[in-house]
């Protein structure tokens, strides 16, 4: 979303509207006030995680037992947790991995499930029949029983838990593209492209993908606050990101000893958590109305 | 019908058998036991190889698997690594009623607070109501069960001392892990009621109803519920298996001992037949309901046996 390149006001007197369909986009998009929440908080999540070294007051495994569990105060905006850590640089911090898992299980994702979504979809057949009893075994399962069983045979570690998460994340991806190219398929300029005589790799890589980047976009945005929700589940159950590394789900672990003394050691994390999955609903929301994306959810 | 049925069926079959070969390969592929020097049950290396017999791992994978896969299908998933005085399918007949009455119940309760807030939301379209219940359910779907079950914990238990923290007991034991991990479900329960019923409400056979002089009562019961239960029940049907299987997170907080404690605990002390039969039993509790969903949306709308998946 750089908006450099876009027209940002349109003069009421010029005949062209839209000067492409990604300026047309944005124009629906910003119409949306949930999906610019969305935007602005995803920019907002993304610089704290990237500026948090700079930004930090405290370094976030400096302990200190004599401020343990504090409610939040000046020098400690956000309180400390048990061992006296600073819980502002704990949450600051705790953005990286969550960035990290979700954008490594999305590109790993999208590199299984696209190419597998694309052949299935586009070959039929056999083919689309083994693919799709991956798919259906991928996906009549809880996400967490798959990541479960995979983190504990590979070992609990950030690394690990990307590979486990993409293990079952290809599956709505490779759904999305086999649906989409199946129907793509059947128009006519496929047909003229086969009458061309153009080899199939060069029709799916230069014909088919460029209709379904919107999709693939919008399902970029869509499926992170699921990921979100995994690492922070698998990091509370103390199978995701290990201590003393601070991750939102794991502060919440930390914090499961000391639930019944202050709030804030799991409200912060736990509101951290809720507002960036609305922000990237939102977010995926605005995409899919601006990009005019039919996805039967 | 029948064919449709039985292609089904094969299909989940062929599903479950691969699911098992999977799991079973990544077991036996990677090292490591619960014995050993260095892991949880401290053992000499004579006592690991004695161990190591007693389970069959010292015969080929494909063998241990056609073993393991015959006792399977008579139900019996072997005996857990550290646990061996009750077998795996004892094991889950006794930590599964837990997991059943918390997520049957949350669901019940998810299903019964979201179903009627969809139906306001739907009968007030557009109206503030409306957006008040669309707020809501947004906002309530995006917390995750165990932080909400803190802060009910919080409150309910530790401030105002009105019900137990956790553990097992009478009915008190139950609220609250029962609204934790209902409270967010209902957000997505109300989301799809009140879209299946205004996407009903705005089809033309309404509109004909309506048009017809029928009274709104008459609309309602006869035209609009009908059919806008169908994507309804097949929605919230599989919820059921779902939210008894994936009541992990409550489990763990609220302390109950459940299948998903066990499926935690077994998974961090590489507790391979435990983690096996439990996966395995979930399938295929999951996918049966799958099936009976796909072939009651079949007996109830017969478009499905027509056009089927393209």
């Amino acid at each position: 979303m750089t908006s450099t390149a876009l027209p940002t006001a349109t003069p009421a007197d010029k005949p062209v509207r839209y000067a492409s369909f990604w300026a047309g986009a944005w124009r629906r998009f910003r119409r949306n006030r949930l999906a610019i929440f969305g935007l602005v908080f995803v920019v907002f999540i993304i610089a704290i995680a990237v500026l948090a070294p700079v930004l930090t007051p405290y370094p976030y495994d400096k302990i200190n037992p004599i401020q343990a569990l504090m409610p939040p105060s000046i020098e400690h905006p956000l309180g400390t947790d048990n061992l006296g850590r600073d819980l502002l640089s704990r949450i600051m911090f705790g953005a990286r991995p969550m960035l990290i898992v979700g954008i490594s299980v999305n590109i790993l994702a999208l590199l299984v499930g696209v190419p597998l979504g694309l052949i299935a979809g586009y070959a039929g057949g056999v083919v689309d029949w083994i693919v799709s009893r991956f798919i259906d075994m991928f996906s009549a399962l809880p996400w967490y029983l798959i990541v479960l069983f995979l983190v504990m045979v590979l070992s609990p570690s950030i690394q690990n838990m990307i590979v486990a998460l993409a293990v079952t994340s290809w599956v709505g991806s490779a759904r999305l593209v086999r649906g989409m190219t199946f129907s793509i398929r059947e128009q006519d300029f496929i047909e003229a492209t086969q009458a061309l005589g153009l080899p199939t790799p060069r029709v799916l890589a230069l014909h088919v993908l460029p209709q379904i980047a919107p999709l693939l976009l919008w399902s970029f945005a869509a499926s992170i606050p699921g990921i979100v929700f995994a690492e922070a589940g698998l990091s509370f159950l103390g199978m995701g990101v290990r201590p003393p590394t601070p991750s939102w789900g794991q502060m919440l672990q930390e914090a499961a000893g000391y639930w019944q003394y202050w709030p804030h050691i799991f409200l912060v994390p736990g509101l951290m958590i809720a507002l960036t999955v609305l922000a990237f609903q939102g977010l995926a929301d605005g995409l899919r109305e601006a990009l005019d994306v039919n996805v039967n959810v | 019908m029948i064919s449709y049925t039985v292609k089904r069926l094969f299909g989940i079959l062929v599903t479950l058998l691969l699911l098992s070969i999977l799991t079973f390969a990544l077991t036996r592929l990677v090292p490591g036991t619960p014995w050993g020097a260095n892991a949880q049950i401290p053992l000499s290396a004579e006592q690991e190889a004695i161990f190591r017999q007693r389970y069959g791992l010292d015969r080929p994978v494909i063998e241990q698997y056609l073993v393991w896969l015959r006792n399977a299908v008579l139900l019996d998933f072997g005996r857990p690594f550290t646990a061996p005085e009750l077998s795996v399918t004892e094991l889950i007949g006794k930590a599964l009623p837990y997991s059943v009455i918390v997520g049957g119940i949350a669901c019940l309760f998810a299903l019964a607070i979201g179903v009627i807030l969809g139906m306001v939301a739907a009968a007030a379209r557009n109206s503030w109501l409306d957006n008040l219940v669309t707020s809501y359910a947004v906002i309530i779907a995006a917390v995750p069960s165990f932080v909400l079950a803190y802060i009910l914990a919080y409150f309910f238990a530790a401030q105002w001392r009105l019900l137990p923290s956790g553990g097992w007991g009478g009915p008190q034991h139950l609220v609250l892990p029962v609204i934790a991990y209902g409270l967010p479900v209902t957000g997505g329960v109300a989301r799809w009621t009140r879209q299946c019923l205004v996407d009903t409400m705005s089809s033309d056979y309404v509109r004909t109803a309506y048009a017809k002089g029928l009274r709104q009562v008459a609309v309602i019961a006869r035209h609009v519920l009908r059919n806008a239960l169908i994507p309804m029940i097949t929605s919230f049907l599989p919820l059921f298996p779902g939210m008894m299987t994936g009541s992990i997170f409550i489990e763990v907080v609220f302390g109950l001992p459940g299948l998903g404690r066990y499926f935690v605990q077994s998974s961090s002390n590489r507790d391979y037949p435990l983690v096996l039969g439990i996966t395995i039993f979930w399938a295929v509790l999951i996918m049966l309901t799958y099936f009976i969903t796909d072939v009651l949306y079949g007996i109830i709308d017969p478009r499905v046996r027509i056009t089927e998946r393209k």
